[in-house]
């Protein structure tokens, strides 16, 4: 009986024009969304590509370490242009430095604020936007729609258990709409495959994750229609309360939810903590000037290098000074951010729609994440370029300090630099494992959504007025 | 699929004792209602808008719950074991829609797959439609484009494939062109001689007393007048009517 039902939904649903014509666009956009995200991953790899060359390019005829002017690069992720999430907002390059603090500089959108105009078509939007209203278009009147045509009291002068009905109605229109919608979704990998994103069996992973995740989010969506389709009279009704409550899931909750936490969490303006930075590196180096002044050469002959060595000495503490200021200063900012983005992201998480998009950007890794992520890869690699530094010069540059160069070779110029020996910076992505731990929760909403809204439908059904 | 039945039932296929429904709002919608549909009978039910035909013929699909009283399906209560009671059963609303979607053959495929009967061919269905009058290159239409008598012999084809020795008609003639209410009282009257029990609504007088075996009037959820059809052969039926349906008289049925 089961098998029937479902089937019949099967066919009612796919055998409709409305299905041809909602089918037709959605698979349009999803192929779209891979085409133009493969697309825009081989752009934005050729520009990282390019400005990779571009650094060790500037290089070229500098023949002293302490004088480059050397960049890391956020290399684009395969799964960023499916999902982009922050990913755009993200500083792509660090100017390196053997000491001081790390500011990502030029973000996608800084750089081609059209884009951040209307943003990309991305999975996010796809299932957020596109088929959230696709399964409310099919399912808004699911039951009450069969009352108004009569056929709910035809079906149940049979020997129907109110119970089968709902459950075939609830799991025949979910299959009837994911199904088909896989087919796009495969042509889509495909065309990864095709236009070269190179994806890893990681990536392949959790880019399966994330299509779950979404088709969670769809039939949460399709229990939810069913369910307003039981507790309303008729299919305008259901249609149009089923409208508000996709603004407030969609737009409305996860918007608030930012702006509340914002004015729950105080967290200090940047601009505030450069001014303090600044402040305590003006006392710094009037306390280094200062300092000058009590350097006495051990032997006079030798003035240059013990200066250098003074100075070097000086620069270390104050850097370590320094250091240890900002990263109190910026501990204490990035705790009351984390704050904030609890409270954001919790209040948030009350939207399905909301639940899905942190899910589908922690698996993607461009949530939240990736710019700690990048941050902690960045100063690893500060550690390790601060090494190869000293190694090369017995120096490290940067930190605002005052630095001498003495040259001991007369007018014979000196070899140049070999930019390959260079330590190399190789952003690694969350692994898997990671992904899919700071997904879960979001997932495990997703299936709470799903059972609540599949509850009280089942349950408002057995009480349900079939005349 | 014209099976006679061959054992006459002493006992009532379709009875309604005592039957009683009061909705939460107070209204009383059926007041003590009795009556007995015998194996090969026809019983109609008239009476205005409101009287509590379709709200008995709800109560026997256990669509809703009686407040006293039971009705019964083949000896069997409906109220207490529905789904087995409803295997005995077959419906015609007033205005068949069925799913609009689907084809004539597939609409009676989905519904008589319901009502339990598997083992049906595409080639039964067409026989039936074509019993039931629809015409050979209707069956393959989607019900959309279907006017309600097309729609409503659908409905008749779907009740005569899931063969169930009773049928309830809620006002199946409504709205139908007077050819196409006439090959349906013909049908009616086919299904009765092959030993089936039918329950049917209606405001129609004349075709009620052209066809029925037994006439029952209801006014404000009371049955006040039922007769048989040998009662009423002299009796101006529609004088009758509009006298009880008026308050003027009213007998204990």
């Amino acid at each position: 009986m089961l098998s029937l039902l479902i089937k019949k939904e099967l066919k009612e649903i796919i055998g409709s024009s409305k299905f041809v014509y909602s089918f037709a666009v959605s698979a349009l956009l999803i192929l779209i969304t891979f085409y133009v995200g493969a697309k825009n991953y081989q752009i934005n790899k050729s520009q990282y590509d390019a400005a990779v060359a571009e650094n060790i390019r500037s290089m070229s005829g500098v023949t002293d370490w302490r004088m480059i002017n050397h960049k890391i690069f956020l290399p684009p992720l395969p799964l960023a242009s499916l999902v982009s999430g922050i990913s755009n907002d993200v500083g792509r390059n660090i100017g390196m430095q053997g000491r001081g603090e790390l500011i990502a500089k030029d973000s996608k959108y800084n750089e081609e604020p059209i884009f951040a105009v209307f943003r990309f078509l991305d999975l996010n939007f796809l299932f957020q936007i596109i088929l959230s209203l696709f399964a409310i278009l099919f399912c808004y009147n699911a039951v009450n729609g069969e009352k108004e045509r009569g056929t709910l009291r035809l079906v149940f002068s049979n020997a129907i258990p109110r119970d089968t009905f709902i459950l075939g109605k609830v799991l025949g229109s979910t299959i009837a709409l994911i199904l088909p919608l896989l087919v796009p979704m495969l042509i889509g990998f495909l065309l990864l495959l095709v236009l070269g994103v190179p994806m890893s069996f990681e990536d392949w992973m959790k880019l399966f994750l994330i299509i779950v995740t979404g088709f969670l989010l769809f039939s949460v969506f399709i229990n939810l229609s069913v369910f307003v389709s039981i507790i309303t009279k008729n299919s305008a009704t259901s249609f149009l309360l089923l409208l508000v409550t996709w603004i407030f899931f969609v737009l409305v909750i996860p918007k608030t939810s930012v702006l509340i936490a914002g004015r729950a969490v105080n967290v200090p303006l940047i601009d505030e903590l450069n001014t303090k930075k600044n402040q305590f590196s003006m006392q710094l180096n009037r306390e280094h000037f200062n300092s000058l002044s009590g350097f006495k050469p051990a032997n006079k002959d030798n003035f240059m290098q013990e200066f250098q060595q003074f100075m070097e000495k000086n620069n270390q503490a104050r850097e370590e000074k320094t250091k240890s200021f900002n990263e109190k200063l910026n501990r204490e900012r990035i705790n009351r951010q984390e704050v904030q983005h609890a409270v954001a992201l919790n209040l948030a998480r009350i939207s399905p729609s909301a639940s899905f998009s942190l899910a589908a950007s922690s698996f993607a890794g461009t949530s939240l994440n990736l710019v700690s992520n990048y941050r902690e890869q960045a100063d690893n690699y500060q550690k390790q370029f601060a090494k190869f530094q000293q190694e090369k010069t017995g120096m490290t540059s940067g930190g605002g300090g005052m630095m001498f160069v003495i040259r001991t070779d007369g007018d014979k110029k000196p070899p140049e630099i070999n930019p390959a020996e260079l330590p190399k910076f190789e952003f690694k992505p969350a692994s898997f494992s990671a992904s899919l731990g700071s997904g879960l929760i979001d997932i495990g909403l997703l299936f709470v959504f799903n059972i609540i809204f599949f509850a009280a439908a089942y349950l408002r059904f057995l009480k349900f007025d079939l005349r | 699929m014209n099976t006679i039945l061959n054992e006459k039932k002493e006992f009532p296929m379709l009875e309604a004792v005592n039957l009683t429904k009061k909705y939460e709002d107070g209204l009383l919608a059926l007041d003590d209602v009795n009556f007995k549909v015998h194996q090969g009978e026809i019983y109609a039910m008239l009476g205005g808008n409101g009287a509590g035909k379709t709200t008995t013929i709800n109560i026997f699909l256990n669509l809703i719950e009686p407040t006293s009283g039971e009705t019964k399906i083949n000896g069997i209560v409906t109220h207490q074991q529905p789904l087995e009671a409803k295997k005995h059963v077959s419906f015609v609303s007033e205005n068949v829609m069925l799913y609009p979607e689907f084809t004539a053959l597939q609409n009676l495929d989905f519904f008589t797959r319901l009502g339990g009967k598997t083992n049906l061919t595409k080639d039964d269905y067409r026989q039936v439609l074509l019993r039931v009058g629809l015409q050979e290159d209707a069956h393959s239409k989607k019900l959309k484009g279907f006017s309600k008598g097309m729609r409503q012999k659908c409905g008749i084809a779907i009740a005569i494939l899931k063969n169930s020795p009773t049928i309830l008609l809620d006002e199946p003639t409504s709205g139908l062109d007077p050819k196409a209410g006439l090959e349906f009282m013909t049908l009616l009257d086919e299904l009765r001689d092959e030993g089936k029990s039918i329950l049917m609504s209606t405001h129609d007088i004349f075709r009620a007393k052209e066809i029925a075996n037994t006439i029952g009037i209801m006014n404000n959820g009371k049955l006040v007048m039922q007769r048989s059809k040998a009662e009423l052969e002299n009796a101006d039926l529609e004088k009758l009517y509009v006298e009880y349906m008026a308050g003027y008289m009213e007998e204990v049925a």
